[in-house]
């Protein structure tokens, strides 16, 4: 399928030489009367597609509240409770401590001792709370966190995890997000899907946001590596919430889980600046 | 036999006068088709047939006989169609359409008078406070606050302010940086190839409805049994009821 060049849609091109520029913008205006003869005359620099994926597990706890946060969530709880009438749990309490305050003070009727309740209101929260304190909850700082285990899933749960792996890129090993080469035939969104079919060997279930990519990245290949047919490759990245699964069971070694805050220690400059343009979080 | 034709001619010769007397000069098309058809049909007919011929004899009748006197005979040769023939059995002509009309006319009144009375409204429960809750013995000792504290508690809501500014503008932000960056990623896949481009600009119809726990304090304990809930807590009114109540618009209704 002949590749349709729109001169029009390139904004900022920084590949664009200068002539390039001239050419294709004589070319469209000059195009009907050209034709064909400008389809051939064109330099147009050849770019191959790559379709990555950015899958990420969504946070399973929330985030603490910052100090700001914690304040006024006080205050808002001190004001609620100053505008509020009391309830009935809490006039229980009060005639009851009044009761106990007359019985110590001696001053109570025997008459009246005889329809007293049996429980009072203090020893029912006072079992309210042996119950809670009984159960167990989850904690929040797990043990992959504590070790600092960048492998496991279970680190970091008030955060989106991203998946990296170490790749060889012409003679260099580089950490990315995962990736495959695009084939004829098939969209870009497939693509990321297979690839995270060749690296999981199905075990990861993720469910791809959409069939647009979130962002890009483009490089030219070093001289060495470049050819009549590409000059560069385009990363077209395509987001996806990890459902369940895990590479535990894949052949993978190199591997990590991290935040993006921690992306900076794996990926190359240029590569993290276009990569965070598309996460949300810290 | 050879009765038959006589008549048809005759027949055929008063149709033809008949035609002269009241079409005139107006629309001689028509008439002309009728003319040709019934000639064909005269033509088509049988001679010396008795069984057929009695029939077509009568229904020949007919049609010299009844020509253009109803307009719902439109071609000769459709004897079927004319309006003796077509109607259903006439047992309830004048009773039946009378008795619907008045019983629909019934039916608008009683829809009118009832739209036009003041619509009742249903009070909800939940927005009056029973008398229990408005006794004066519920009622909070309110302590005045000392200066610091009110002093405080105006500085932090302008802190909060800010704070909630700051974090909607750093909102706005990412978002805008995460539109950019689709926009440019589709521009870019447009230059390579337009089809590439509408494969990922059309809509994906898997990805909706998207069912996803949203986060919680704790994590969750795996094999947890969760203990038994209260059942006097559940609502007295089942969820088709709430449905069926909320579907009206303009009314007020309450949950029981």
């Amino acid at each position: 399928m002949a590749r349709w060049r729109g001169a029009l849609w390139s904004r900022g091109h920084k590949m664009a030489a200068p002539m390039q520029r001239a050419l294709c913008g004589g070319a469209v205006r000059w195009r009907w009367v050209l034709g064909p003869r400008w389809l051939s005359a064109s330099a147009a620099p050849r770019w191959r597609l790559v379709g990555a994926l950015c899958l990420q597990r969504p946070p399973s706890i929330t985030q603490a509240l910052s100090p700001e946060q914690e304040e006024m969530a006080q205050l808002v709880q001190q004001i609620e409770v100053e505008k509020s009438n009391f309830s009935d749990h809490e006039i229980r309490r009060l005639t009851e401590e009044e009761q106990l305050q007359k019985r110590k003070d001696n001053t109570h009727d025997e008459e009246a001792d005889s329809g007293q309740a049996i429980v009072l209101a203090q020893d029912l929260e006072d079992a309210w709370e042996q119950k809670f304190q009984q159960f167990k909850a989850g904690p929040r700082i797990t043990d992959a966190d504590k070790r600092n285990d960048r492998t496991s899933l279970n680190r970091k749960l008030d955060r989106n995890l991203m998946l990296l792996v170490k790749e060889k890129v012409g003679n260099q090993e580089l950490w990315l997000l995962p990736q495959a080469e695009w084939q004829a035939g098939e969209t870009l969104r497939s693509t990321a899907e297979r690839a995270l079919a060749t690296l999981s060997g199905n075990c990861i279930q993720a469910k791809f946001l959409g069939n647009a990519p979130c962002g890009l990245y483009k490089y030219k290949f070093p001289r060495a590596f470049r050819t009549e047919e590409s000059v560069g490759a385009k990363i077209f990245f395509f987001k996806a919430l990890l459902q369940s699964g895990d590479l535990l069971q894949a052949e993978r070694r190199d591997y990590v889980w991290v935040s993006k805050g921690e992306l900076g220690d794996y990926l190359k400059p240029d590569y993290l600046t276009q990569v965070n343009r598309f996460l949300m979080d810290h | 036999g050879a009765g038959l034709q006589p008549a048809a001619v005759a027949g055929a010769q008063h149709w033809r006068g008949a035609e002269r007397s009241r079409c005139g000069r107006g629309a001689p098309g028509p008439a002309r088709a009728m003319l040709a058809a019934a000639r064909g049909a005269l033509r088509l007919l049988p001679r010396g047939r008795a069984g057929a011929g009695s029939a077509l004899l009568s229904s020949q009748l007919s049609w010299t006989i009844n020509f253009r006197g109803n307009h719902w005979q439109t071609s000769m040769l459709a004897f079927q169609a004319s309006l003796p023939m077509r109607a259903e059995p006439r047992k309830k002509k004048k009773v039946d359409p009378r008795r619907e009309q008045v019983q629909k006319d019934r039916m608008k009144k009683k829809i009118k008078k009832m739209e036009k009375a003041a619509q009742e409204m249903i009070p909800i429960e939940d927005f009056v406070t029973p008398f229990k809750f408005l006794d004066a013995s519920r009622v909070r000792a309110i302590s005045l606050l000392s200066f610091e504290e009110s002093e405080r508690r105006a500085l932090l809501l302008k802190k909060w302010a800010l704070y909630k500014q700051k974090e909607h503008e750093a909102e706005m932000e990412t978002l805008k940086s995460l539109m950019a960056a689709q926009q440019e990623a589709l521009e870019e896949l447009r230059l390579e190839s337009e089809e590439l481009y509408q494969a990922a600009i059309r809509r994906d119809e898997d990805l909706f409805p998207l069912e996803k726990e949203g986060p919680s304090y704790t994590p969750q304990i795996p094999g947890y049994e969760a203990p038994e809930g209260n059942a006097s807590i559940l609502p007295k009114c089942t969820h088709s009821e709430i449905r069926r109540l909320f579907h009206t618009a303009g009314r007020r209704y309450s949950v029981h």
